[in-house]
């Protein structure tokens, strides 16, 4: 039986991406003022945060800011248990942790990140949640460290 | 992190390549017994190095496992400085294809120990002291003494 | 545009890690089992097309370095990546090469060798700007969109939990699967470790090493290379927007496999899929995802997906057999998923599907699915 081999190659990549107008501006907003802009459809009047040069339904320029709320309503959640490689750190991102759809109020899509809950019994789609953030904000969407349940009183101060 | 209209981002990844039967034997002659292995295409005849378990011409399975001498001639030599990323000036002066006695087909690997590398040079292969079942298990060819 | 046919497949056996193989003997290896099925040799072969994501193991240009295993040598050879798409894509390609009469034999190989790399650290590398901070892997990305099917469709784990043990229960009937689990159960299924709510091991697909070609004829070659070849009467692609927050509620829509569905229908004139349709080789990445293909492929109105599985109508002995082969949930080296959905609808029309043949097959559907949720629909037929 053959000695089968192995070769091995462990590579370090790393990229430097251009990013737009649009971007710049999402960023700056948040970074700044800490609010949240999303963009919105001359055509489908939809609108998208994060936000998007063009609509993808209508393929129309996007070109009109629009203020978003930092809380909105959960559209869908997991609870993570498989851990994978944060691209962010390079570490093993520590499970278990929670993930969720976020449509926040103002916004037509939804905004993928993080909700503070590990037990799936106590998420459900349709409950309310808002944004946690950091300190010190550095221009990126992990300046909200996660999203967080609201409580229905935390709920009808929003209204 | 955003700094000035850009968006940097890094990751390492680690690939685990297996070698296959073919290359397999042919790796481990170099760490063991510090030779060279080709096999022959029983179409066209060709012996192929680094020995491989089909002929990609003739996409037919290769049969004789035909020993090449560790020499051969330079075919393409091009010089590097520095030769990898980091590397500073030393040993190894460029990276060459070499024409092995014996082989139908030219190995890419590096040129060391040498003042000016040409087209036709006659080369010899020079094995590392640690070796593990690696193409480097060569370390570079060096000219011949004449 | 002429007629196409396929006239032969091969496959390796697929598992999950090929020691004994470099990628490229892997595709060899596929490729040689392909041509003896169609009982022709590399030179006859016209043109290439594999199917692959480079990424995964970390191989620069795997058209070039892998494509002398499909015999690419002195061929027009190109490569299609589009994660799980690219193999029903690749098919595809393939058979628009062969239709548009410029070639008349035609290769397509897709394989993957997942061993060898990085998957899950490639397919974190997502958009950089919005995307990558938040990545949790296809699993977590799944069980987002499985959330909200749940709760607009109403099926249960067990449901889910019942089409993985049909999958694997199939596979041990297919002597190429990676997975074959006889006494698979499921109660088995739900005491496996959870991966990611409500996904758990058991409901979700391998990694595997293994590769898949299916070879293509023009319709004047077809007929004398194969007593029965298995024609191709569709063949559609539909992309979508990539964002999940853009998409949403991705599983319970599924617009890209509707469209792709009511196009390829209408072009064979097929009205009612589930009578129609002998036999179905669909891409199911997990169990839940099976069920939502069923609504957005017409085989049962919305809702009604949970009760397909309940009363059996797609086990081998149901009326509309859907993954004879154990399916993706079974085998999946991702490059070649998509061949091996073609090859075995092939297999089954020809007749060559062994013992997971299901008789009489004579119209049979293969999809692609891939990325956030882009799908393919190819139909195969007797005539």
């Amino acid at each position: 039986m053959t000695e089968l081999l192995r070769v091995s190659h462990t590579m370090t990549l790393s990229w430097r991406y251009g990013t737009s107008w649009y971007f710049a501006e999402f960023i700056r907003a948040l970074r700044d003022e800490r609010r949240l802009l999303g963009l919105r459809c001359p055509v489908c009047r939809r609108v998208y945060l994060p936000p998007r040069p063009v609509c993808g339904n209508c393929y129309a320029e996007l070109r009109e800011w629009v203020e978003v709320k930092d809380s909105g309503t959960v559209r869908a959640f997991t609870i993570v248990h498989t851990p994978i490689i944060d691209p962010t750190s390079g570490q093993l991102r520590p499970t278990p942790y929670g993930m969720a759809l976020i449509q926040l109020d103002g916004s037509d899509t939804t905004l993928n990140h993080y909700i503070a809950e590990n037990d799936p019994n106590k998420l459900r789609i349709g409950m309310r949640a808002r944004a946690v953030w950091r300190e010190e904000r550095r221009g990126t969407l992990s300046d909200i460290i996660h999203f967080t349940a609201m409580n229905n009183e935390q709920s009808d101060n929003e209204q | 992190m955003n700094n000035n209209g850009f968006v940097t981002a890094g990751v390492n990844l680690s690939f685990n390549y297996a070698a296959g039967e073919a290359a397999s034997r042919f790796l481990i002659a170099l760490r063991d017994e510090k030779k060279i292995w080709g096999t022959r295409c029983p179409a066209c005849q060709r012996v192929l190095v680094p020995a491989r378990s089909f002929c990609p011409r003739c996409f037919v399975d290769t049969g004789e496992w035909v020993e090449v001498e560790p020499a051969g001639t330079v075919s393409a030599f091009a010089p590097l400085s520095p030769l990898l990323p980091g590397e500073g000036p030393g040993v190894r002066v460029g990276l060459a294809l070499i024409h092995l006695d014996g082989a139908d087909t030219a190995l890419a690997h590096f040129i060391g120990e040498a003042d000016a590398p040409q087209i036709g040079l006659r080369v010899v292969a020079v094995f590392a002291e640690s070796r593990s079942g690696h193409i480097l298990d060569i370390a570079y060819f060096k000219p011949t003494e004449t | 545009m002429k007629r196409v046919a396929v006239i032969g497949t091969g496959q390796t056996k697929h598992t999950k890690a090929r020691d004994d193989v470099t990628q490229s003997e892997l595709v060899r290896e596929a490729t040689t089992r392909a041509l003896a099925d169609a009982g022709i040799t590399i030179h006859d072969v016209d043109a290439v097309v594999l199917s692959n994501m480079e990424l995964f193991e970390g191989r620069a240009l795997p058209e070039m370095w892998v494509g002398e295993g499909a015999g690419g040598y002195r061929k027009p050879v190109m490569k299609i990546a589009t994660g799980g798409t690219s193999g029903t894509s690749a098919c595809i390609a393939g058979y628009h090469q062969c239709a548009s009469g410029l070639f008349d034999i035609v290769l397509v190989v897709g394989w993957e060798k997942h061993s060898e790399g990085a998957t899950q650290t490639g397919m974190a590398l997502t958009d950089p700007l919005w995307d990558r901070n938040v990545a949790s892997g296809a699993v977590g990305n799944f069980a987002l969109s499985i959330s909200q099917y749940v709760a607009e469709r109403g099926v249960t784990p067990q449901q889910a939990a019942k089409v993985a043990v049909k999958a694997r229960r199939n596979a041990a009937r297919n002597p190429y699967a990676h997975l074959q689990m006889d006494g698979i159960t499921v109660e088995k299924v739900l005491e496996s470790r959870m991966l990611a709510d409500p996904i758990h091991l058991l409901d979700m697909c391998p990694q595997s090493d293994g590769a898949c070609a299916v070879i293509y004829a023009a319709e004047d070659r077809a007929p004398k290379l194969c007593p029965r070849p298995a024609w191709v009467r569709a063949a559609v692609t539909r992309h979508d927007q990539p964002y999940i927050g853009d998409l949403d509620r991705r599983l319970v829509t599924m617009r890209t496999l509707r469209d792709a569905a009511r196009e390829a229908y209408q072009q064979v004139g097929i009205t009612e899929p589930l009578k129609e349709i002998d036999v179905a080789e669909i891409y199911e990445p997990v169990s839940y995802a099976e069920l939502a293909w069923y609504e957005a492929l017409g085989f049962c109105a919305e809702g009604e997906a949970g009760r397909l599985i309940d009363d059996g109508i797609t086990e081998m002995n149901g009326e509309l057999p859907v993954n004879p082969s154990g399916g993706v949930l079974s085998t999946n080296p991702v490059g070649a998923s998509g061949v091996i959905r073609v090859a075995e609808a092939a297999m089954q029309v020809m007749g060559r599907a062994g013992d997971h043949q299901v008789p009489d097959a004579r119209l049979a559907l293969a999809t692609g699915y891939g990325v956030y949720a882009w799908s393919d629909v190819i139909i195969l037929s007797t005539g």
